[in-house]
């Protein structure tokens, strides 16, 4: 079966050992010559540059989940279980 | 031989000031630190426990503790670091006591692509297009609900991390896990969501108006 790159054993087990790496690079967290290498192979293996891209969306949405407000009522419900606390703050 | 001083990590914040009147007797100031943190806990116990009443529970325990303990805590680390130790000790305790979302590894070998014919080498539209014409509710929802699918280890430092935006370095003494450990549950756990959004828009395509 053919596929539609032109990929060979080598360069699939380059793609392996990237995808470990993908998070670190993409948080910033690998050493410059790990960086340069995977940039190297990330620019000319499609594979690996969708594989990225996905990561990283992934990693977008996380970031954009919204906060939702506290409940109606569990603030003053909390402070007023609080305020049972005894004062054992200073001692 | 001249030394540079040994780095210590800047802890003072926007909290170090309250923090240290609270601990000088100022007690009345406690409500200030709740009014500060209420919403972001209740949140962070959304992501991390069962449903909104464990959440509740944890933001009501975390409190209680912080209120007990803050006396002996050295400012050592942020304010904010040492209280979401706390939190994630409550979350731990909770999950003991309600035996839900049991613990597996997830390895690496999962996310793998068994053949290189089934890597898409066309990017596909949900991640190609802008994020706000692809994040909607509906999307959110189902990624907040994935989250919860991730084993309890693996969900605690994606949401540190990437929701609550704390540095590898924080998740690992907020966990007391090594910084390596963090960046390899970390891994697996995006992989682990990618391909939980990889079948959500296989059966939504996202809208390309
Ligand atoms: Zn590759």
């Amino acid at each position: 079966m053919t596929t539609n790159h032109t990929h060979h054993d080598d360069d699939h087990k380059a793609c392996l050992a990237l995808f470990e790496k993908l998070s670190e690079y993409i948080d910033g967290e690998t050493d410059e010559v790990t960086c340069k290498a995977i940039r190297a192979h990330i620019e000319a293996c499609p594979c690996c540059t969708t594989c990225l891209e996905t990561l990283k969306r992934t990693i977008g949405f996380c970031e954009e989940v919204k906060e939702v407000p506290v409940p109606a009522g569990f603030s003053q419900k909390l402070r007023e279980a609080l305020k049972k606390m005894p004062p054992a703050l200073s001692s | 031989m001249e030394r540079k001083p040994i780095q210590t990590p800047d802890v003072r914040d926007n909290d170090t000031e309250l923090v240290t009147a609270i601990q000088n007797g100022a007690t009345d100031r406690f409500e200030e630190l709740v009014t500060r943190y209420e919403g972001k806990l209740y949140n962070f116990g959304l992501r991390v426990c069962k449903d909104a009443s464990d959440s509740e529970d944890l933001v009501q325990e975390t409190f209680i503790n912080i209120f007990r303990y803050l006396k002996d805590f050295r400012q050592e680390t942020k304010f904010k670091n040492w209280m979401y130790r706390i939190a994630t000790g409550v979350c731990h305790r909770m999950r003991r006591r309600s035996k839900y979302a049991p613990e597996r590894e997830l390895s690496l070998d999962e996310f793998l692509p068994q053949d290189l014919a089934d890597i898409d080498t066309e990017l596909p539209a949900w991640a190609a297009m802008p994020i706000h014409q692809v994040l909607n509710r509906e999307l959110g929802d189902h990624l907040k609900a994935s989250v919860k699918e991730l084993p309890p280890q693996y969900r605690l430092v994606l949401v540190l991390r990437d929701m609550e935006g704390f540095s590898t370095d924080e998740a690992s003494e907020i966990l007391g896990i090594t910084p390596t450990n963090v960046k390899v549950r970390l891994h697996r756990a995006r992989l682990f969501l990618r391909e939980e959004l990889k079948g959500y828009f296989h059966d939504n395509q996202p809208h390309t108006s």
